[in-house]
């Protein structure tokens, strides 16, 4: 998206949304293993 | 009066001694990258358990020596090259102190020599980090010292050049995006070496015995605002090569240039922190402290990378599209010139970047896992994906273009150099992953002997450790092909290429 509102990359926006949705899995199974921990405590 | 020429390629109007500066570090930093990889492979072959090349006192003499001349010294000629290039030749202006250049080189080429003199005659088997109390011979400190000085002037003439510039008219508002991210890398650059002189000046003077003692946790605690900070200037130029390679072969400008430049911002606010995971057993900070600055302000300088990550390949789609690459989501990918080694470097770069060296350093650099993985070889795997990968890689792509626009010269054995960096990219790629693999099961870095032999309590590592330490040898040797493969290229074209009349 550029300044002006236009959406111009579509390839690289496509592949930042494939990174992120993996980055908030990743993100989530990390939040699962400290909840785990702190279930020990 | 300066002499300018008006480059046929870029329309830049290219000041003589300008020129000739990019053109005389560019060639002395890849003569250095030769004796760098050189040293590499004898490291590497020591390392690799089937061969084990080196003695136990030259294998530490070597990887001395490539530490230092792979990490900083070809890093740093090149940077110089690129003071002159994103402060001047990018302005379209003059050097403003032209004889400043030539001592900022002279006290460079002087001071890299004592130091490497120092080292390969043994007398400086103390490593990259020089760890008190290890001591050197005193002229290996005066030679780092030499060096950061030249380095240090190399950094304020940028500033000199783009006042003068400013003051001629030869910019607006604020400087050009590229000269702007170099210009972010001479800020954390001056930073670094004033690090470097509060630690490395009191040391020479140690090694002299005019000093009595230096002390340990205060030497780690200083020499690490030298030691990891100065990846982060790395880090500000290879990502504004990035940027210019956009510029030259697409004519791609980024979607928002305002976002990138406060990507630059966070840079210089946030990544030198960085530094504090190597003194995370140290008591003299609080636990509190290391945990803030090893994961939430050091997010703000990964966001920024992330930022570049995807803003450079934005604007080369964006310009790719306006060539008329625009079926599906990815031809103008497809269709990107992949056989000039100009751009595919710089892709691996960024790829390699991101992947190897960015995510495992967010990794690694996290105050719960630094304290299992620190000291480890999953960390040279980490830095070979950040060092090797990202700068190294992206520093041959804007070789490569340097020399068709700076020297004027065709490259020689074109066949070969469409190649080069899909070899070394992979080697690297290989040998970053195999080392973070052993690293994993504990293999210490830096060791001449990971087996412990003769240790009054020996330690076996799972067998598997064995297939990585190979595939690592069989990684850094694809790589030292890839790397010779550049040498030969580039060097044979700056001398024997044939010249680009117009």
């Amino acid at each position: 998206m550029s300044d002006d509102g236009k959406f111009e990359a579509p390839g690289v926006f496509t592949l930042a949304i494939i990174f992120l949705v993996t980055f908030i899995i990743i993100w989530l199974a990390h939040a699962k293993w400290l909840g785990d921990i702190w279930e020990l405590y | 009066m300066s002499e300018m020429r008006t480059c046929e390629s870029t329309g830049l109007k290219i000041d003589k001694t300008a020129e000739n500066m990019v053109m005389l570090n560019v060639t002395t930093a890849i003569i250095f990258l030769a004796v760098g990889g050189a040293a590499a492979l004898l490291v590497l072959l020591t390392r690799w358990p089937a061969i084990h090349l080196l003695p136990v006192e030259w294998y530490y003499r070597w990887l001395t020596a490539h530490g230092l001349v792979a990490l900083i010294v070809w890093i740093l000629f090149f940077e110089m090259a690129l003071v002159y290039f994103g402060s001047a030749i990018l302005l379209n202006t003059r050097i403003a102190v032209p004889i400043l250049s030539k001592v900022v080189y002279g006290l460079m080429l002087v001071g890299v020599t004592l130091v490497a003199g120092m080292v390969l005659t043994g007398n400086a088997d103390v490593l990259f980090t020089s760890y008190v109390p290890l001591q050197a011979h005193p002229l290996y400190y005066l030679g780092i010292i030499l060096t950061a000085v030249g380095a240090l002037l190399g950094f304020i003439h940028f500033f000199i050049n783009i006042a003068v510039a400013k003051k001629e008219g030869k910019y607006k508002k604020t400087l050009p995006l590229v000269s702007f991210g170099l210009m972010a890398g001479c800020i954390i650059g001056i930073m670094t070496l004033a690090h470097g002189a509060a630690i490395y000046i009191p040391t020479f003077l140690w090694s002299l015995g005019i000093l009595e003692s230096i002390d340990p946790e205060a030497y780690r605690l200083v020499w690490w605002g030298l030691g990891h900070s100065s990846q982060q200037i790395n880090v500000c130029m290879m990502v504004a090569m990035w940027y210019m390679t956009a510029a030259f072969l697409f004519d791609a400008k980024p979607l928002s240039e305002k976002l990138c430049r406060t990507a630059f911002v966070l840079y210089i606010l946030f990544i030198n922190v960085a530094s504090e995971h190597h003194l995370l057993v140290d008591p003299v900070l609080s636990t509190w402290h290391k945990i803030v600055n090893t994961s939430y302000v050091m997010h703000l300088a990964v966001l920024a990378s992330m930022i570049h990550a995807f803003a450079v390949p934005a604007a080369m789609e964006v310009a790719l599209r306006k060539k008329g690459y625009t079926n599906g989501l990815f031809e103008w990918l497809k269709k990107a010139p992949w056989g000039n080694p100009g751009f595919s470097a710089i892709f691996i770069s960024i790829i390699l970047f991101g992947f190897l060296g960015g995510i495992t350093g967010v990794i690694f650099g996290t105050e719960q896992f630094s304290i299992i993985r620190h000291n480890t070889w999953a960390i040279t795997g980490h830095f070979h994906g950040t060092v090797v990968a990202g700068t190294t890689i992206a520093f041959m792509g804007a070789s490569y273009q340097f020399i068709k626009i700076f020297f004027r010269r065709e490259l020689i054995m074109p066949g070969i150099a469409k190649l080069q960096p899909f070899v070394y990219g992979l080697g690297i790629m290989m040998l970053s992953i195999c080392m973070m693999a052993a690293g994993s099961f504990g293999v210490p870095r830096r060791h001449w002997d990971y087996n412990f032999s003769d240790a009054p309590f020996g330690y076996q590592f799972d067998p598997t450790v064995d297939v990585f330490m190979s595939l690592t040898g069989v990684g850094g040797v694809i790589a030292t092909v890839g790397g010779a493969m550049f040498i030969v290229v580039t060097l044979g074209s700056i001398f024997a290429g044939k010249k680009i009349e117009k």
